[in-house]
């Protein structure tokens, strides 16, 4: 029997200051191995002495050889993690979860609405349609932050606003002097959106205060709740199921989740 | 299968013949009005007549803490620990906490096998014993009965005198080989009734569980529950635990210790950064029940408290657990009867 | 931190009773002194120094000089941790802060009341920012001995956010209600491993409240159990009166 609790040594061997508060970490495996995770799926990080704590994969596993995690400095564990360097190790369990099912996306036109760091798991859906566009119909992303000082991956963003082939909108809650882009909420974008509504997959990430306003305002759009798929935030401890931490209901986020097909929700009162 | 009778002046020399094969593991005094098992060493303080344990005996299969690994920060690496079978014999187990243990089988078994728990859980033999109902057992309003001997290896049935005992296994036949008794042939008295049920209708459970969401009875018991969490540590069907890394004071080794968690306490539900996800103690006490009735239950067919009485009589506030689903019952009656 | 970090301890209105307790770690002492630098410490030494890295503060405030003292202190370190129950809720001290002050004032000090300014007794954090706190009366010596191992490896400690009856109950403790006593534990933030009911003692509160406590709740535990109001009140306020009355922290 596999040991569950038990990490594998793993190397950072890249890292990149993204905004004040995140940096992007990236990881090689032993061996250079490829961590074989589906977008959306997350890894326990852990640190001998401080703790573990569940992050979710940024990078598509499109790209090969290492895997990329988008971490924020909010507690223990992440301020001890961003004085980190290249070449120090770090143990790696999973991937873990249910990710975002490629298959039921192809062919269709893809919508991103990213709330902040949100835009950290759900960058590795985008990635994943870039990098097999043929197979996808539009890619229409929305980003929101509070400040522009705080948007993320931003040499990313450079590219998509140049990429014909994506349709990127950003808008931040309050922009510094020298902003030029949108501001106000991310709702805000939704009612100008040109919509193939039946065909479009749209996914909501971000923090829990953004999900109901933003699913109010696809569904005066008219956007059917079965297009719709999000990825929630839960306290994941062991990642396998055990220790009842990640519980909305009787759906556990480890398992079932983070990422969750909007109808299924339906029945889980406590996930919004 | 036979049965024997083992009578109360024999019971010392039967625990020192157990005791020849295994180690055992009994039912002692702990304080002044309290149970715990312990492990035997002097068979005559061991109380087969007792009201219920502290825990249960979940204690040995998942330590209350236990090491998940060991490691080094000099050199960044960890060892495993050794996880051996506890590999004894569980003497005066009540009916209900072996369907608890049953439960815990089936949570580290399902989805995710975890060797930890199903290691230790290895060679464990099981001798039951009948149960006087006292004020806060209710296990007969979830189908588990004082004589109910399901899963023993054997079981001690409480007749005048002593026991009837009988083994259900091949385990228990060899348990109970070489030791001296005469056949018992009169029948087993019915056990004691109990003093309080749960009133769900047959197959019910569920049905009353969807309808139970909204019930005030969540907020009135927040009003008395203080949230200290003891009604899941004493549970023997919970099993949610925390993992922390502690590390030594010379600051160059440590270890990765779980313990046993309470959804009841505020910060079983708190992320970085400072969310919790069941902010009010009406929503935790939800939670809790619900585990008990419905969550796992609709998966299993099967309620997942096993009625005995434990939280009740734990909580310093009397909260009821009993009292709660025979309000939620009630409720969910008068609104599927009552003309509209 | 590459250097040893320079630990300076100090005392204000406590009994003491936490830096003696401080001297009992024995072994566990030594190895901590192999971490860190002493340079200031008001019982065992005497040359006073500029700067440090840790202060450990303990006692409340409850007089204008110790104000002035504390903001010195806040001053010259770049961590400070409070140490026991007066620094960090006020501690029994705190209990004056709901009698009028000349009855305080004639009892603690008699004939020359008038000579002796005296304030409510404060915890540090109503009056400069306190980094760290280990808590209990006295402070408990797990915590600190976790904190510190922290602090050396420069980490955040963790800080449990549940009762005591968690930890009491890990232990498989009778619990001491079944022997007629009432007890705090069950809003008493845990940490101590349940030091006194494992010794068959009731918990008097002394590490502070959970965060949320049900004090309602609580009240009508101890009520139930044969306290008056009354009564009740006054057992819970015993260490907690300034979380409970509102006083800053
Ligand atoms: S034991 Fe009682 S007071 Fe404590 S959390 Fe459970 S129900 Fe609430
Ligand atoms: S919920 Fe209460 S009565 Fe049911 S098994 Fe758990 S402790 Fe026993
Ligand atoms: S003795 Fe106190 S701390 Fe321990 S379980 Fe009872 S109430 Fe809780
Ligand atoms: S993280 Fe432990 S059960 Fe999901």
């Amino acid at each position: 029997m596999k040991d569950l609790y038990f990490p594998v040594m793993a190397e950072i061997t890249g890292v990149k200051q993204l905004s004040p508060m995140e940096k992007l970490f990236e990881i090689t495996l032993p061996g250079g191995v490829d961590l074989e995770h589906d977008p959306g799926q997350f890894v326990e990080l852990s640190l001998f002495g401080v703790g573990e704590a569940p992050f979710s994969v940024s990078s598509s596993p499109t790209r090969k050889g290492t895997f990329e995690l988008g971490i924020r400095n909010v507690g223990m564990l992440t301020d001890v993690l961003h004085r980190m360097e290249a070449g120090e190790k770090v143990g790696i369990r999973g991937p873990f979860g249910s990710g975002f099912n490629v298959d039921d996306f192809k062919g269709k036109d893809v919508m991103i609405v990213a709330g902040g760091i949100g835009l950290v798991p759900v960058r590795s859906l985008i990635n994943y349609v870039l990098d097999n566009r043929d197979d996808f119909g539009r890619l229409i992303i929305l980003y929101g932050s509070k400040t522009d000082k705080d948007l993320l991956f931003t040499d990313e963003l450079q590219q998509w606003t140049d990429d014909p082939k994506v349709e990127y909108h950003v808008t931040v809650d309050s922009g510094s002097d020298d902003w030029t882009g949108n501001t106000g909420v991310i709702t805000t974008m939704i009612p100008g959106l040109d919509l193939d509504l039946e065909n479009t997959k749209c996914v909501i990430v971000g923090p829990p205060i953004m999900y109901r306003f933003v699913l109010l305002s696809l569904n005066s759009k008219g956007m059917p709740e079965e297009n719709i798929y999000m990825s929630l935030e839960r306290r994941m401890k062991c990642g396998v199921g055990k220790c009842g931490h990640c519980q909305i209901n009787s759906s556990y986020v480890c398992q079932d989740g983070p990422v969750y097909h909007y109808p299924d929700l339906a029945d889980l009162q406590e996930a919004l | 299968m036979t049965r024997f009778l083992l009578t109360e002046d024999k019971v010392i020399t039967f625990i020192e013949h157990l005791q020849k094969q295994k180690n055992v593991f009994a039912p002692h005094k702990r304080g002044t009005n309290s149970f715990a098992f312990e492990q035997v060493s002097d068979p005559a303080s061991v109380m087969l007549d007792y009201t219920r344990t502290l825990h249960s005996v979940k204690k040995y299969f998942m330590p209350p803490r236990e090491q998940l690994l060991s490691f080094s920060l000099t050199d960044n690496s960890f060892a495993e620990p050794t996880v051996d079978p506890v590999d004894a014999i569980f003497l005066g187990v009540h009916s209900y906490d072996l369907q608890a243990v049953f439960k815990l089988d089936h949570n580290f078994s399902e989805g995710n096998p975890e060797k930890n728990y199903l290691k230790r859980r290895e060679g464990a033999l099981f001798v039951g014993v009948t149960f006087a109902p006292d004020q806060w057992h209710f296990s007969g309003s979830v189908g588990i009965n004082p004589n109910d001997a399901d899963g023993f290896d054997v079981f001690l049935f409480a007749v005048e005198n002593g026991y009837a005992v009988e083994a259900f296994t091949p385990a228990g036949e060899s348990l109970l080989s070489g030791f001296e008794m005469s056949e018992f042939n009169s029948d087993i008295p019915a056990a004691a009734d109990f003093n309080q049920h749960i009133y769900v209708p047959q197959g019910k459970l569920s049905e009353v569980f969807d309808n139970a969401w909204d019930n005030e009875v969540w907020e009135e018991t927040s009003k008395e529950c203080v949230g200290c969490g003891t009604c899941n540590m004493v549970c023997p069907t919970c099993y949610c635990f925390n993992v922390e890394d502690g590390v030594d004071v010379t600051a160059t080794v440590g270890q990765r210790e779980r313990h046993w968690d309470a959804c009841m306490t505020r910060d079983f539900s708190e992320v970085a950064g400072g969310e919790v996800f069941r902010e009010e103690l009406a929503a935790r006490q939800r939670h809790r029940v619900y585990r008990k009735f419905k969550y796992i239950s609709d998966k299993t067919g099967q309620p997942w408290c096993v009625g005995c009485g434990r939280c009740t009589a734990s909580c310093s506030a009397k909260i009821s657990i009993v009292n709660i689903v025979n309000k939620l019952v009630q409720d969910h009656e008068q609104a599927t009867v009552a003309p509209v | 931190m590459a250097n040893k970090p320079r630990v300076a301890i100090f005392d204000f209105t406590g009994c003491e009773g936490c830096e003696l307790n401080k001297l009992n770690f024995e072994n566990e002492l030594l190895d901590i002194l192999a971490h860190v630098d002493i340079v200031e410490w008001r019982e065992a030494m005497d040359d006073r120094v500029d700067e440090y890295d840790i202060a450990f503060v303990e006692g409340s405030l409850s007089t204008p000089d110790c104000i002035e003292r504390i903001h010195e202190v806040r001053r010259k370190c770049k961590v400070l941790v409070s140490l026991g129950s007066c620094a960090t809720l006020g501690g029994i001290n705190a209990m004056k802060n709901i009698q009028p002050i000349e009855e305080v004032r004639e009892e603690g000090y008699g004939e020359d009341k008038y000579l002796f300014p005296t304030l409510p007794a404060l915890p540090l954090s109503a009056v400069v920012k306190v980094d760290y706190e280990v808590r209990g009366c006295p402070m408990t010596q797990i915590e600190f001995l976790k904190l510190f191992t922290a602090l050396v490896r420069g980490q955040e400690p963790v800080k449990p956010d549940y009762a005591v009856c968690v930890e009491c109950k890990l232990k498989e403790n009778e619990c001491v209600y079944e022997k007629g006593m009432i007890c705090l534990g069950p809003v008493t933030v845990a940490g101590c491993d349940a030091h006194c009911p494992s010794f068959g003692q009731y918990c008097t509160g002394c590490r502070g409240l959970v965060t949320d406590a049900n004090i309602a709740g609580m009240e009508e535990i101890l009520v139930k159990h044969g306290l008056s109001v009354d009564e009740a009140r006054k057992r819970l306020q015993l260490y907690n009166v300034n979380q409970l009355e509102g006083v800053q922290r």
